[in-house]
């Protein structure tokens, strides 16, 4: 097969990659903090894509400029939907926490998808940027525009991430009670609070996501079960609760669905991730970046 | 300055300790003594905020801190040693010494603070950079005590330090202790089942069994008390210091 194929494939996998690492990024920061599985997240990312839509076609601003109302919106969102569904399960612990708030989520994906369908009608839409149609070409590989710029975005949004748990007092606060939510009380974390925010925060990574999907590819109403199932797919490739290894298994899943899609024909695209997922679960189910000393 | 006055505390619907009751003076160190299971940490969990207990006060300087949240109950001075160490493991020593010192009072004095303890325990000054969580067992226990002093408190809360430690490490510990409480004017409320060493350290000491405290006073009454000496020291006369 030819090189240069192979190499575009490569490519193509990581920028699609980039995004399932982004969307899987807010689930996992959600599930590891306040061990909420939130199956609405992609019908979250969803309305981060619908509310870009309209930033652009109402108020004429660029996708790559409407990323920063529609994440704000959507932090706004999040703790809203924290307060208003989450909250009163503050003193569940354990399967119960998990179980009930499964339930929750999926009320809310329901809500959120029929929300979508009556402000922005079925229809899938996508959206035409300066940038949509331009490219790169280099040695031979086609770099679109759109897709670099929102690789670059993702990696920013993670590092972002990444800055916020190492260098502030909530970032830390938040390590502090993924390690030991009693330790973390007894310094005076304020666990209900950083659940709160934590929250919040989680639902801005869907909104970015969101805009980041809307500049690249098409988005419906219904669309987003679909990523919340790559979310989970990249968590448990990343492991469970590590926010860290999250991108580089959200690249892995991107690019093994692109080799599936030339190896086999574009319809196995999933079955080779879904084939990924199992194996990462039959032979290294503690995730693919978990290092050792992690206490369960 | 601590004073406990008839708890009771349950889980779910089972009551764990009935009516304690427990006083702790300033600049003094109390111990907290009885067999597993007895209701020790469930006292001390309750006087921290961890758990509620259903009925009862406990108030330190005057307020009514069984009303608060736990992490209040760190801003008005009693910070805790939890069972089992209590630290941060995938955070490094230093970021666990400044995770003690959370509270936006004790944040601006965090450099300061962090002095003080590092030089209660010099290992934790080499040893920033590590991972807590790879730490020995007796650096682990000093980086639990450090953070907890990096609110400034002026009641500390110990539950069990000397578990899983090797004899002569209690023994610096000991002596740390009776530092932390001299030098920097910290009472302090340690939960022991290393009766004998507790009752060294302490001045006084309270016996919880069944969930009921059974015995309560000074240490060197208690060190000659007739079921003390049978049940927990292993009857007979005793004079070496040792177990």
């Amino acid at each position: 097969m030819d090189i240069k194929i192979i190499a575009q494939t490569i490519i193509y996998g990581i920028f699609s990659g980039s995004i399932y690492s982004l969307v899987a990024v807010g689930l996992q920061w959600i599930f590891g903090i306040t061990k909420i599985i939130n199956i609405a997240h992609g019908p979250l990312v969803v309305i981060g894509s619908f509310l870009t839509f309209w930033a652009f076609s109402l108020c004429h601003l660029d996708p790559f400029v409407a990323i920063l109302p529609v994440t704000l919106v959507l932090l706004l969102l999040g703790l809203v939907v924290y307060c208003v569904i989450f909250y009163p399960l503050k003193n569940l612990i354990g399967h119960e926490r998990v179980h009930l708030s499964l339930l929750l989520a999926f009320g809310l994906m329901i809500i959120l998808q029929n929300g979508a369908r009556l402000l922005w009608s079925a229809d899938e839409r996508a959206l035409t940027t300066a940038l949509t149609g331009a490219s790169l070409e280099f040695i031979g590989v086609r770099l679109p525009y759109a897709r670099l710029a929102g690789l670059a975005v993702a990696l920013l949004v993670i590092i972002c991430v990444h800055l916020l748990l190492t260098k502030t007092y909530f970032g830390k606060s938040v390590r502090a009670l993924i390690d030991n939510p009693q330790a973390a009380r007894l310094v005076g974390v304020n666990i209900n609070l950083v659940h709160l925010f934590s929250f919040g925060i989680g639902i801005a990574l869907a909104g970015s996501a969101g805009t980041l999907i809307a500049i690249t590819t098409s988005f419906s109403p219904f669309g987003g079960m679909v990523w919340t199932l790559k979310g989970l797919i990249v968590v448990v490739l990343a492991g469970m609760g590590n926010i860290r290894g999250v991108f580089l298994a959200g690249l892995v899943l991107g690019v093994v669905e692109a080799i599936g899609a030339i190896v086999g024909l574009g319809a196995y695209r999933e079955i080779f991730g879904l084939i990924t997922f199992v194996l990462v679960l039959m032979f290294k189910p503690e995730g693919l970046f978990v290092r050792g000393g992690r206490a369960a | 300055m601590l004073e406990v006055i008839k708890i009771n505390v349950y889980y779910g619907d089972i009551q764990a300790i009935w009516d304690i009751s427990l006083t702790v003076q300033g600049a003094e160190i109390v111990a907290l003594i009885g067999p597993n299971g007895a209701g020790k940490s469930t006292t001390l969990n309750t006087i921290s905020g961890l758990l509620s207990p259903k009925s009862g006060t406990i108030k330190f300087n005057s307020i009514e801190v069984n009303k608060l949240p736990s992490h209040k109950i760190v801003e008005s001075g009693i910070s805790m040693v939890p069972e089992g160490r209590g630290i941060f493991p995938t955070m490094t020593v230093w970021e666990n010494i400044e995770m003690g010192a959370f509270l936006s009072a004790s944040r601006k004095i965090k450099h300061e603070s962090a002095e003080l303890v590092e030089n209660i325990f010099p290992p934790l000054r080499s040893r920033r950079k590590q991972l807590a969580g790879t730490l020995s067992g007796g650096e682990q226990q000093m980086l639990a005590i450090g953070k907890a002093l990096m609110s400034r408190p002026k009641l500390l809360l110990i539950d069990e330090f000397s578990q899983g430690l090797a004899p002569i490490l209690v023994q610096s510990f000991v002596k740390t202790i009776e530092q932390i409480n001299k030098s920097q004017k910290v009472s302090i409320l340690l939960v022991e089942q290393n009766v004998h060493m507790a009752l060294k350290l302490a001045n006084q000491a309270y016996v919880i069994e069944a969930g009921y405290i059974v015995e309560h006073g000074g240490t060197n009454t208690l060190l000659a008390d007739e079921h003390i000496v049978n049940v927990y020291l292993g009857g007979g006369a005793r004079d070496s210091g040792k177990r």
